[in-house]
């Protein structure tokens, strides 16, 4: 019992830092399949029309050559480097894959493509898949990878802070190896899109389960992959240095074995216009950002001469906020609608600093997503002050009001965010806008980041937290499933003991929204893989969000690799089938990229 | 009653004349300086005004964003309608200077007033009476001192969620009062062996009243002096935490959050983050200036004495 709670507070926090401070820990892609020969197209693609911010993918036409240090300016040191354990945003992410291979990749078009994984297939009933593995991969120190590693990867995936999490999400009960290269991942239940959980680093890096076992927390200074390149140095807050893996089992399409790079070195510089700055000067020579006005001013410097490629991405994920329905007044869809109206998304996208940059938000994926929906976009609630106003007005004169003020009295709603300068710039656009209709006091509160999601957890055995309305992002580019289902699964097990679906909870149903509708819908959407009927089911989900608005929008998530122009290989990257991957949330693939000078 | 005379207290060795001349005798220097601060502690008066009567008086909203209404727009230069332009919201950027200088001057006077009467008194009351009493306040205080303020600041806002002026001032207070303590106590040990001090003592005069009538008297300009220097110093902590998002809640406006906030676009200009700047710098200059300037006449007339 003491175990299992254990787990489920590992899980939690896993989760909620990854929904909170990663929005999406998946590498994920772009879903333009455009190709692009021409590399002048693909560098001017960073300066495109308003809104339409991804970078087309180049394809590699040219060998590589070999040899060179690439030096990546990161946003911040990575949180840790095991990746069942250490719950991972970009800066991160950068590193672990670096040195871990994936089972499997997201293409370009958001389909799952190969990688360790050769291939894969369900049963009819999708509880069982069974993967090929790549033969003749070692890991960094000399280990065979096969079968039996997933399965002891496993016993630590289960209990580990970041995994245990996806692990439960997953269904994943047991991990068979059928024979050294064939193993059977078994689900307690149905799910038609269970690779794309492998697609995330805490259940589908692989890790070598003696090093993690014999050093459990000594292996984020020293991890063990498969991957491109192996741990030389690890200066925690100053630099982190890898070098080629010589026994890679990756090649070229012309069989050079890859890396090309002799060397990596991570360098974590938290400040925005210094890790600009550090590009600009020949410091390093990539960076990474998630924020729109440092894209902006990388974009200003392109266009003043300076000689790099901007790799944009806007992905699902989708800035803005949740109503805590728990908290009157925002139990009442009118006050939630109505608050809704009153936020001006492009205001707060220039707040931001993403005019011309960030898309506004209508739903949990982004006009190129093949999830997205028109009908859904529609029927979001557009910005309108005196339609807001009317809705608060109504509330506030009902005399069955749940918030037990008085009636003409004005409601009051805690507004929270996190510290980041622009953030806060952008609920005061919020604030603003809400309190001038008259009828709201808006009480505006800004904690760090483990208090912003600390107060949206609340603390066991309910889990529910006391937040109102409260900054957060949502969405990544993997399957919606990933993200959907364990959020708007039952909030309390008193709810789901009332709908009959006894033990099912989550504590990450931030909103405490629940609908047994929407519930349904999700469990048939993943029994299925079939993608029409998928597609209807989530845009079912997506009406009764627009309709019941547990959630606002600001806008989509732009993030950004900016790189010197004469690195290739970044943009362009291919799976071992030929399709070509891409480079979302600012994590780049560096096992084939090299200098073309 | 006894017939001697009692050695005469320093303190009442002032001529009726001395603020004229000591104003006389100032450096231009420290005229700017004292204009400054007097221009700053007019606007915070002004500003809170200005909100008591409903913002009434001549002076733009500190909170407005008039881009959100189609007005003005953000990060605009000076202009006749906004004279050191806009910030990141569209909001007036000399009214939120303006409106700043409140919150620095209130953490300033809270740590000063506290460090001076709470700090100021039990200095005096262990540096003249010593003995256990001197041992332990002494002990306490050097954990007070030890313990972070920062973490303290966080844990209270953890706990209570509640970050206003108040509490950002109490808790600067609260820490300020040990080094106050320490002050006080040095100069009552220099105080207290004094001939007038000696001689209260021996007429028979109470000690509590030796305490406040010839000790404390006489290390208030020292007090003053480093008050000076240490409100200058508390104004660029609070501009710190400010700038970390950890002092006032937003949209208040501070200097330091001002600075913060001027960061997103310090490509495109820096004027957003100069002005906060600017003021930030002046005020805490021109308080070191007049501290060092205090401080030279309190150590001219103690070596007079």
């Amino acid at each position: 019992m003491k175990k299992s709670w254990l787990k489920l507070i590992a899980s939690l926090f896993a989760f909620a830092l990854i929904a909170a401070a990663c929005g999406g820990s998946d590498s994920g892609s772009d879903s333009d399949t455009a190709s692009s020969t021409d590399k002048e197209e693909v560098i001017e693609s960073g300066t495109e029309a308003e809104g339409d911010v991804d970078t087309e993918v180049e394809e590699v036409v040219e060998k590589g050559n070999y040899g060179g240090d690439f030096i990546v300016g990161l946003e911040a040191e990575a949180t840790g480097l095991r990746p069942w354990e250490d719950a991972c945003s970009s800066p991160c992410l950068t590193m672990v894959v670096a040195i871990h291979d994936l089972l499997v990749q997201i293409r370009t078009d958001g389909t799952i493509g190969p990688w360790l994984a050769t291939s894969w297939e369900a049963n009819d009933t999708f509880t069982e898949w069974t993967f090929q593995l790549e033969e003749g991969v070692t890991f960094h120190n000399g280990s065979a990878f096969t079968a039996q590693t997933l399965v002891d990867m496993f016993e630590l995936q289960k209990v580990g802070a970041s995994a245990a999490g996806i692990v439960t999400a997953a269904g994943l009960k047991e991990v068979v190896a059928v024979d050294d290269y064939t193993v059977m991942y078994v689900l307690g239940q149905a799910h038609s899109a269970f690779p794309s959980f492998l697609v995330q680093t805490p259940l589908g890096a692989v890790f070598d389960p003696d090093a993690a076992n014999a050093d459990f927390d000594g292996y984020s200074m020293n991890p063990i992959g498969t991957g491109p390149f192996m741990m030389d140095k690890r200066d925690l807050d100053n630099e982190t240095i890898v070098v080629r893996n010589p026994n890679y089992w990756m090649s070229d399409a012309d069989g050079n074995q890859l890396p090309y790079l002799d060397s990596v070195t991570f360098r974590p510089i938290p400040d925005e216009g210094t890790r600009l700055d550090s590009l600009l000067s020949g410091t390093t020579n990539a960076m990474q950002t998630l924020r729109q006005g440092t894209i902006r001013d990388a974009r200003s410097s392109k266009a003043d001469g300076a000689d790099i490629i901007l790799l944009e991405f806007q992905g699902n994920n989708v800035g803005g906020g949740m109503y805590n329905l728990n908290n009157p007044p925002l139990d009442d869809v009118r006050v939630r609608k109505g608050l809704t109206h009153m936020n001006n998304q492009e205001a707060v996208i220039e707040a931001l600093g993403g005019t011309g940059i960030s898309l506004p938000g209508s739903q949990w994926f982004s006009p190129d997503s093949p999830w997205y929906s028109e009908k859904v976009a529609a029927a979001w609630p557009q910005f309108d002050l005196a339609a807001g106003k009317a809705l608060i007005e109504e509330y506030v004169n009902d005399p069955e009001r749940s918030d037990g003020r008085a009636v003409g009295e004005n409601i009051e709603v805690e507004l929270s965010c996190p510290p980041d300068p622009t953030l806060i710039a952008a609920m005061q656009v919020v604030e603003q806008l809400w309190s001038s209709s008259g009828l709201i006091d808006v009480n505006m509160t800004n904690y760090d980041q483990q208090t912003h999601i600390g107060y949206a957890l609340g603390a066991a055995p309910d889990w529910q937290g006391s937040h109102g309305a409260h900054c957060w992002r949502w969405s990544s580019d993997n399957d919606p499933s990933t993200e959907l289902n364990r959020q708007m699964a039952p909030h309390t097990l008193d709810v789901a003991a009332a709908y009959g679906l006894d033990g099912i909870f989550t504590p990450t149903n931030f909103f405490n929204w629940f609908d047994i509708e929407v519930f349904g819908w999700l469990v048939a959407a993943i029994g299925t893989a079939n993608f029409e009927e998928r597609y209807a089911l989530y845009e079912m989900v997506m009406m009764r969000i627009a309709r019941d608005i547990p959630m606002w929008y600001s806008g989509h998530t732009a993030t950004m690799l900016a790189i010197e122009s004469d690195i290739e290989g970044i943009n362009g990257w291919v799976l071992p089938d030929g399709t070509f991957g891409g480079q979302g949330w600012a994590v780049p693939q560096l096992n084939q990229a090299f200098w073309s000078n | 009653m006894s017939g001697q005379q009692e050695p005469s207290n320093p303190r009442s060795t002032r001529t009726p004349g001395s603020l004229r001349t000591a104003l006389s005798e100032m450096p231009l220097g420290i005229k700017l300086a004292l204009t400054w601060m007097l221009f700053i502690i007019g606007a915070a008066i002004y500003t809170r005004l200005d909100r008591l009567l409903g913002q009434a008086l001549p002076l733009q909203d500190p909170f407005y964003q008039p881009f959100l209404f189609g007005e003005a727009k953000p990060v605009e230069g000076p202009s006749s309608a906004h004279i050191l332009g806009t910030d990141v919201l569209s909001r007036d950027n000399f009214s939120r200077l303006l409106h700043g200088s409140w919150v620095s001057l209130m953490v300033a006077a809270t740590v000063v007033l506290f460090g001076v009467t709470i700090g100021g008194v039990l200095g005096a009351a262990v540096g003249y009476v010593r003995g256990r009493w001197e041992a332990i306040v002494m002990a306490i205080l050097d954990v007070v001192i030890a313990f972070p303020a920062l973490v303290l600041l966080l844990a209270l806002v953890s706990i209570y969620k509640v970050r206003n002026l108040t509490m950002i001032a109490l808790v600067f207070g609260i820490l300020g009062i040990p080094t106050y303590v320490r002050i006080a106590r040095a100069s009552t040990l220099g105080v207290a062996s004094r001939e007038f001090v000696q001689a209260a003592e021996a007429i028979g005069t109470r000690r509590t009243a030796i305490l406040f009538r010839e000790i404390i008297p006489n290390i208030l300009p020292a007090l003053f002096a480093y008050a000076l220097i240490n409100a200058g110093f508390v104004i660029v902590i609070e501009g710190t935490l400010s700038y970390l998002g950890l002092s006032v809640q937003v949209p208040e406006p501070t200097w330091g959050n001002m600075i913060n906030e001027g960061r997103r676009d310090i490509r495109q200009t820096v004027l957003p983050i100069f002005w906060p700047g600017l003021f930030l710098t002046l005020t805490v200059v021109s308080l070191n200036q007049l501290g060092d300037w205090m401080q030279q006449r309190v150590a001219v007339r103690s070596s007079a004495l």
